[in-house]
């Protein structure tokens, strides 16, 4: 993992939800183009974490995060960085599939259409078209793009999510617990979307799924009780980790 | 021994829970029998306005009564009158009738009866010297004898007509020459002393202006506040505040706010009194708060993953929220919406103070006419001593509810299209 380029970093990152603190001083590097997996038991701040990497943690009135977070050397976390802007570079994916009230098309259409990205009718249609290829969709929508996202399966909401996120070209995809609301045969799909995506993308994923972690990521981070607990590659991470509660945790002797 | 406790128990239940259904069920009923007989007792006291009783008269054309000839332009038969043609046809039904009897006989018509035989004569020139049969507008009076809503057989000196009166009635109708016909001058006339005149046009028209002056100040300001109140406000002191007085400015009674509009714009701005612009103003503050209540919580309803999912695309807060938010929020908005304005459509008490309970004789052409409401409209018949009236004012209230059904289903529409489209 020395030889990777380092996309994001955080360096003594605390985070507080007023007078809680949920992270204690993370100090982590993802790599460009890999999979990180974060892993811990619920509670444990991976969703906080990754909520931090875009900045989407400001939209809690009462959350503080303090630290640094440099993307490609340079920081985001500061107030005078567009926010917007960060979110353009770092797409995200929820948990729950969220599609838009509107067309299969116009859910993919919005992120061009807001942020500019094509100038006629024709790229957009293009950008659409290959942002559902490459989510592995474009075969079960294309004739159907007019109707509503809503319409669509909770696995085919979730790839349609997932082109919403790449139709703006992101840097990173965060994706929190991509899959816990769908089934084992629509889990396997988005898995697959994953190790496709890597090519292109830097993702992070958090996930409740240990053999989903081992399946689709290089680098994994075990969280616990709000700390990194453990970050190394994923492979060292479950046949040999080194902290003691690492192989409890991953040998399901808790969580 | 256990087990026979537990049966009984079982038994319990299931008898309370028979009982419950019952006092539902008997609600129900109730409620259902208040409703048709309040409807039944309406429509059956109301559908007779809908109905206009009219006398077939013979009407002798006469050039020398008249003072016209076959070249007369339209002023000067507009100046004419047609009074003494339409006396002499009366006075024909009872030739030998004494002199004092004469004035019983021209009350039997409506007041209306010799402009309505004048613009028969402005459609029809050349019945100049001619005798024609000509359908007039029976008195009000009468016309309740023919709907048998006056009882016949009281004292003549308790009556509104006469036994002379009645004897004429009754060889018209053996004659066949009293005729029942759909009233559309019901819809099409202005009010009037005069119940076989009086129609709801100028409070129809003053409702629909009065709404619309309503429906434009409270739609944009309601729908603004109330975005800016769940979306953007920052949650403190004062926006609880806010939140607080605007759920108890729904509460306050709607005559507070007749009041408001009498100290605020009749004494202070001095708008113009009795119309359906300062109307439509006071009821849209009362609608304000009934739009903001139900349009906050449609945005309310609106599940935070949406925001998220717009955000994390980057989009700004006002791109959020105007292009995925409030989409969302529209059905239960305007349903909201046309539930608070068909409560303002209902609305009397505050009307009344601000003088749109004003006796209003001409169809307002703006805003800014003075003009009648219908519930004023049905407030002021039910107050007029004339039988005619009794029917009318409830006439007027199928009209309201007429309304109020359509735009409650309007309401139901809307919900349930945007409901399918998006779910």
């Amino acid at each position: 993992m020395n030889n990777d380029k380092i996309k994001i970093s955080t360096r003594n990152l605390n985070v507080y939800y007023g007078a809680k603190q949920a992270l204690f001083n993370i100090n982590l590097d993802l790599m460009e183009k890999k999979v990180t997996a974060l892993i811990g038991p619920s509670g444990c701040g991976k969703s906080t974490f990754i909520r931090c990497l875009n900045r989407m943690n400001d939209v809690i009135d009462i959350c503080k995060v303090d630290g640094s977070i440099k993307v490609d050397g340079s920081e985001i976390n500061e107030k005078n960085v567009d926010v917007n802007k960060i979110r353009e570079r770092i797409g995200m994916v929820f948990q729950k599939p969220n599609p838009f009230p509107k067309s299969i098309y116009d859910n993919i259409a919005y992120g061009p259409r807001i942020h500019g990205l094509a100038e006629s009718q024709n790229v957009l249609d293009e950008i659409v078209e290959n942002s559902l290829k490459k989510s592995a969709l474009w075969e079960e929508v294309k004739d159907r793009l007019n109707q509503p996202g809503t319409s669509l399966s909770g696995g085919q909401q979730q790839r349609l999510c997932i082109a919403r996120a790449i139709s703006i070209n992101p840097e990173v995809i965060l994706m929190d617990e991509p899959c816990s609301a769908l089934d084992p045969i629509a889990t396997a799909k988005i898995e697959e979307l994953i190790d496709e995506l890597k090519k292109s993308y830097t993702i992070v994923i958090v996930t409740h799924s240990m053999s989903q972690a081992a399946r689709v990521s290089q680098n994994t981070g075990f969280f616990h009780l709000g700390k990194l607990m453990e970050f190394n590659l994923t492979e060292k991470i479950f046949k040999n980790p080194d902290n003691k509660m690492t192989q409890d945790y991953i040998t399901g002797r808790f969580g | 021994m256990n087990n026979i406790k537990k049966e009984a128990l079982l038994k319990k239940r299931y008898n309370a829970e028979k009982r419950f259904k019952l006092y539902g069920i008997l609600s129900i009923f109730l409620a259902i029998a208040f409703l048709f007989i309040l409807i039944f007792n309406i429509f059956s006291k109301g559908s007779g306005a809908f109905l206009k009783t009219e006398i077939l008269l013979n009407i002798n054309f006469d050039q020398k009564k008249l003072g016209l000839n076959n070249n007369s332009s339209e002023k000067e038969i507009r100046e004419a009158s047609f009074d003494e043609i339409l006396k002499d046809a009366l006075l024909a039904l009872a030739p030998s009738a004494p002199e004092l009897k004469q004035a019983e006989l021209v009350d039997i018509v409506s007041i209306d009866a010799e402009l309505e035989i004048k613009k028969f004569f402005l459609n029809n020139r050349d019945i100049l010297n001619k005798s024609y049969e000509v359908s007039l507008t029976l008195s009000d009076d009468l016309d309740q004898v023919y709907k048998g809503n006056f009882p016949r057989d009281i004292p003549e000196d308790r009556r509104r007509f006469s036994d002379f009166q009645l004897k004429i009635y009754d060889e018209l109708v053996s004659k066949n020459k009293i005729v029942s016909k759909l009233n559309w001058s019901f819809l099409t006339n202005a009010d009037s002393r005069e119940p076989e005149l009086a129609g709801v046009a100028s409070s129809l028209v003053g409702s629909f202006f009065t709404l619309f002056v309503c429906l434009l100040l409270s739609f944009p300001l309601g729908i603004l506040a109330a975005i800016y109140l769940e979306e953007f406000a920052p949650k403190n002191k004062i926006t609880e505040i806010i939140e607080v007085n605007v759920n108890n400015l729904a509460a306050v009674p709607s005559i507070v706010f007749g009041l408001l509009g009498l100290g605020v714009f009749l004494n202070y701005f001095y708008l113009p009194r009795s119309t359906p612009l300062v109307g439509g103003m006071v009821l849209a503050l009362m609608t304000l708060p009934r739009i903001i209540i139900p349009c906050r919580a449609a945005l309310k309803a609106v599940p935070p993953s949406i925001r998220e999912g717009a955000l994390a695309l980057g989009a700004s807060k006002v791109q959020t929220v105007m292009h995925n938010v409030v989409p969302l929020a529209m059905p239960g908005t305007l349903s909201g919406t046309i539930i608070g304005l068909s409560q303002a459509l209902g609305e009397t008490a505050p009307l009344l103070l601000i003088g749109m309970v004003a006796f209003i004789n001409v169809v307002p052409s703006t805003p800014l006419d003075p003009s009648a409401v219908l519930p004023v409209q049905v407030y002021l018949w039910s107050e007029s001593a004339e039988r005619g009236f009794v029917e009318k004012t409830s006439a007027t209230i199928i009209i309201l509810i007429f309304f109020l059904i359509i735009m409650n289903s309007f309401a139901i529409y809307l919900r349930n299209k945007f409901e399918k489209k998006w779910s």
